[in-house]
């Protein structure tokens, strides 16, 4: 039993599971404000911390 | 009916049972995943996880019938929350999903490995095969969600109650000598561990695999390591 491999495939994997959604999910979110008229473009603080924190 | 036959036809009944209660589980955890974690791809994973355990339920009882063991379901069956009263529903949400993913599904899936490399008959082989496809992401979902909550609320209130989800895990013959009439080769030509190596797989995930899990997301393993230690004698 390769208990190793499955800490791999089955801890990490699933880490990389949820943390790839979320950056999808911050990148999504990073598009729509780039989307928003100039009036929003104060925010390209919060946009630009979503990446960040990916 | 031999002894390995008459143990594997209860092994295969007693999963079907448990198959059938996992689909009601994760079709209730989807939805109240949901509802506090919309971004999370979990609750599609446990929408499809479901459906998987129903397959799962009609090939594991489709074995047990032919074993000479007839699954009787109970369509109704609604299982209700193991999680202690005391949390709220999103930690209880957490527990469950840690109970039956993390804990359980990880558990599934080194036994499983290890019975396919057994070489066991034909029929037995492709069951084994169709459902360790679908536990490695049913495994996965339950890391993914506790990654998840490690990194949006504190996740420490777990570490002790691991011993409590770790007991419901076995049944209490695992740590107890093997009865004198078992068939080790049959057992496992038929998809079941003998009891030593039953033992063997459940401690090997759990130090190797589980705690070091539980430990990377924040949730302290020695609980559940010291309640180890005591079920198991050391």
């Amino acid at each position: 039993m390769q208990f190793k491999k499955l800490f791999q495939v089955l801890v990490l994997g699933g880490a990389m599971v949820g943390a790839v959604a979320a950056t999808a999910c911050s990148q999504a979110n990073a598009q729509d404000k780039a989307k928003k008229p100039p009036a929003d473009a104060g925010t390209t603080n919060s946009a630009g911390s979503g990446v960040k924190g990916w | 009916m031999t002894s390995a036959r008459a143990a594997a036809a209860e092994a295969w009944a007693f999963r079907a049972r448990v198959e059938q209660e996992a689909a009601l589980r994760f079709d209730r955890l989807a939805a109240v995943v949901a509802s506090f974690d919309p971004a999370s791809p979990v609750p599609a994973m446990m929408r499809r996880a479901a459906d998987d355990e129903r397959r799962h339920t009609e090939l594991c009882a489709r074995l047990a019938g032919n074993l000479g063991l007839q699954v009787v379901l109970d369509p109704e069956a609604t299982p209700p929350s193991i999680a202690p009263r005391s949390l709220d529903e999103r930690q209880a949400a957490l527990y469950e999903v840690v109970a039956a993913c993390c804990i359980t599904e990880t558990e599934s899936m080194a036994t499983l490995t290890t019975l396919v490399a057994a070489e066991p008959d034909p029929e037995v082989r492709e069951v084994l095969h169709s459902i360790s496809k679908d536990e490695v992401v049913h495994s996965r979902m339950g890391w993914a969600h506790l990654s998840r909550e490690a990194a949006a609320t504190d996740v420490a209130f777990l570490a002790p109650l691991i011993p409590g989800m770790l007991a419901g895990t076995i049944d209490e013959g695992l740590f107890a000598a093997a009865p004198a009439d078992e068939d080790p080769e049959g057992l496992l030509r038929l998809g079941v561990l003998p009891l030593e190596q039953k033992r063997e797989v459940f401690l090997g995930t759990l130090e190797q695999v589980v705690f070091p899990g539980l430990e990377k997301f924040g949730v302290d393993p020695e609980p559940g390591r010291r309640w180890l230690a005591r079920a198991a004698g050391c």
